[in-house]
């Protein structure tokens, strides 16, 4: 997947997008970083074709993204996002049957038994029947995620899906991510708040500042104080922890 | 599941028992017995009672009755709001507008009421349906209401001097209207059940639905005309009759469940229930007048929307 040369805005305002070119590592986890407002949710959108650039161009396999239907995006990206409500009761079982939905026609009822893989890879097998809102915060970023892989997709998005999860959860929902990357060839990318948390799990990295990319590359080159104090606008350190490795600190007076 | 099916074979039960006894209570009341010799030919002119007054009214009660029920559930599933009925939002005293106004001033044409009434449910949709109002569901509610206390007085002003009302209603109802009300009625509640499952999707935020190829804004538009249709359909024949549509879904989701694939058929058999069984006590109330299922429906449905309201009737339904 490539950007191409990508601005973004809305007409008669400032560019949310500026100039971007950059390449999707295939069957890698990038992430991309950068402070709040930088486009990072923006790229996203972009990249799976739920918004055309003003100019340039987003391309899978060759091909301009926006040339595909929603439904066949759907069946090659899925997203999970920052946890979201819904309106009315939904058990887990029927949330998680409409990720198979770029797959069969509109009115057709889904089976338990198709999304069954997908509630076992996220440890909810045991939880299909029960609503959505019972569960607790974490398990219900897994149902999102399961609702994601349901979609069989080549390309996993997953915007900030940590924030309001507890340290335990975002460790277990990262270590799922990297067993989808591996085990499946699934191509992650993520944008991530946590600095580290995105230098720890990622092949590759993508550091943004006011919609322009100023860094694209393996989790090291980024690893720079100088880089990523200019992008944060803020000083920061990086120390290094034993049996950890360099660990990004900010430092405010 | 167990639950499930006891509630619908109670409901089967309840709609057979009813509409016996519709058969049978009147002005004249008929036994079982004489109904069987009128049906065997024996009996002819309790034969052309029952054909000519009870059996249509009955038809047409239970058809309507399904009809606003489920009308009533896909609105409460495209507005996200337990509250959302197209008959306390404006759609079909719109709908009663249009009507007359157009038989003032248009020429007669095939199908006119159907037609007018469906343009005013529109015409109040448009109205209704912007950013907030999907948003907030009290504002939503409150715009409806407002919409329908307009839509109802600008009716009144029209109707000044001139005699409309008698027009509607279940009294007196011909054959014609009611076959025409079952066959515009069938194919809405078959397109009802068809759509069953856009209901369920649309219980999901409109971001992850898009996230999963689904055409969103058109998923919502089809099940809207549906609604317009469904509602302008009844209205058109007996004019509007308040709140089956938030009554029996809301009931009908303590039976059995909130997927939409069984709240809607279940709708469909209780509305059909509930508003027979209104109009038969209507029917007999008072002889040798009668009451009209509107005034006994605005008489329960009034309180049972507050009881809904205080008791949380908003669960899992919030503004975002």
């Amino acid at each position: 997947m490539e950007l191409k040369h990508v601005n973004y805005g809305y007409p008669g305002s400032e560019n949310l997008i500026t100039d971007f070119t950059a390449t999707v590592p295939t069957g890698k986890i990038l992430s991309i970083i950068g402070q709040n407002g930088a486009g990072k949710s923006t790229l996203l959108k972009l990249l799976m074709g739920a918004i055309s650039p003003s100019s340039g161009s987003v391309e899978m396999d060759g091909h301009a993204i926006s040339t595909l239907s929603s439904r066949q995006r759907a069946a090659k990206i899925a997203l999970v996002t920052q946890q979201h409500q819904v309106y009315d009761e939904m058990t887990v079982k029927e949330v998680v049957k409409t990720g198979r939905l770029p797959f069969h026609s509109l009115l057709t009822t889904i089976s338990d038994e198709e999304v069954r893989p997908f509630l076992e890879t996220v440890n909810l097998a045991d939880a299909k029947d029960r609503l959505l809102t019972s569960l607790s915060g974490g398990q219900q970023q897994r149902v999102w995620l399961a609702t994601a892989l349901a979609q069989e997709p080549q390309y996993l998005f997953l915007d900030e899906p940590t924030t309001y999860l507890d340290i335990r959860y975002q460790h277990d929902l990262m270590t799922l991510i990297q067993q989808l990357n591996t085990e499946r060839h699934i191509t992650i990318v993520m944008v991530l708040h946590d600095i580290n948390q995105a230098l720890k799990i990622s092949d590759e990295v993508w550091l943004i500042k006011a919609g322009q990319l100023i860094q694209a590359g393996l989790a090291e080159t980024v690893l720079n104080e100088q880089l990523l104090s200019n992008a944060f606008e803020l000083p920061i350190k990086i120390v290094n922890i034993e049996k950890y490795g360099p660990y990004v600190i900010q430092l405010t007076s | 599941m167990m639950k499930e099916r006891m509630a619908y074979l109670i409901i089967c039960m309840a709609l057979i028992l009813t509409a016996m006894l519709a058969l049978m209570l009147g002005t004249q009341f008929y036994s079982l017995s004489q109904l069987w010799q009128a049906l065997t030919g024996s009996q002819s002119a309790i034969l052309s009672t029952v054909l000519n007054f009870r059996l249509p009214r009955i038809i047409a009660a239970m058809i309507a009755g399904g009809m606003l029920a489920s009308a009533g559930a896909v609105s409460q599933s495209v507005f996200r709001n337990r509250l959302a009925d197209p008959t306390i939002l404006g759609v079909t005293s719109a709908g009663e507008l249009f009507m007359l106004v157009g038989s003032l001033i248009l020429p007669a044409f095939a199908l006119q009421k159907q037609l007018l009434a469906l343009i005013g449910g529109l015409v109040a949709f448009a109205l209704l349906a912007n950013r907030k109002t999907l948003r907030q569901p009290y504002q939503l509610i409150i715009v409806g209401v407002a919409l329908n206390l307009t839509f109802m007085a600008l009716t009144q002003l029209f109707t000044k001097g001139i005699n409309v009302s008698s027009a509607l209603g279940f009294n007196g109802i011909t054959w014609s209207s009611v076959y025409s009300l079952l066959i515009t009625g069938f194919i809405g509640l078959v397109a009802v059940l068809l759509m069953a499952p856009w209901a369920n999707d649309l219980k999901l935020p409109d971001e992850q639905l898009s996230s999963v190829g689904l055409p969103v804004s058109a998923m919502r538009l089809g099940l809207l005309a549906l609604v317009v249709y469904l509602s302008a359909d009844v209205t058109a024949a007996v004019g509007t009759i308040p709140f089956i549509g938030i009554i029996i879904p809301n009931i009908a989701r303590y039976f059995v469940g909130h997927d939409y694939q069984t709240i809607l058929p279940f709708s469909m058999l209780s509305g059909a229930w509930l508003l027979l069984l209104v109009d038969t006590i209507g029917r007999i109330a008072v002889l040798p007048s009668e009451i009209s299922a509107a005034t006994i429906m605005a008489v329960i449905g009034g309180p049972f929307l507050i009881i809904l309201i205080q008791r949380g009737g908003f669960h899992g339904i919030k503004a975002r």
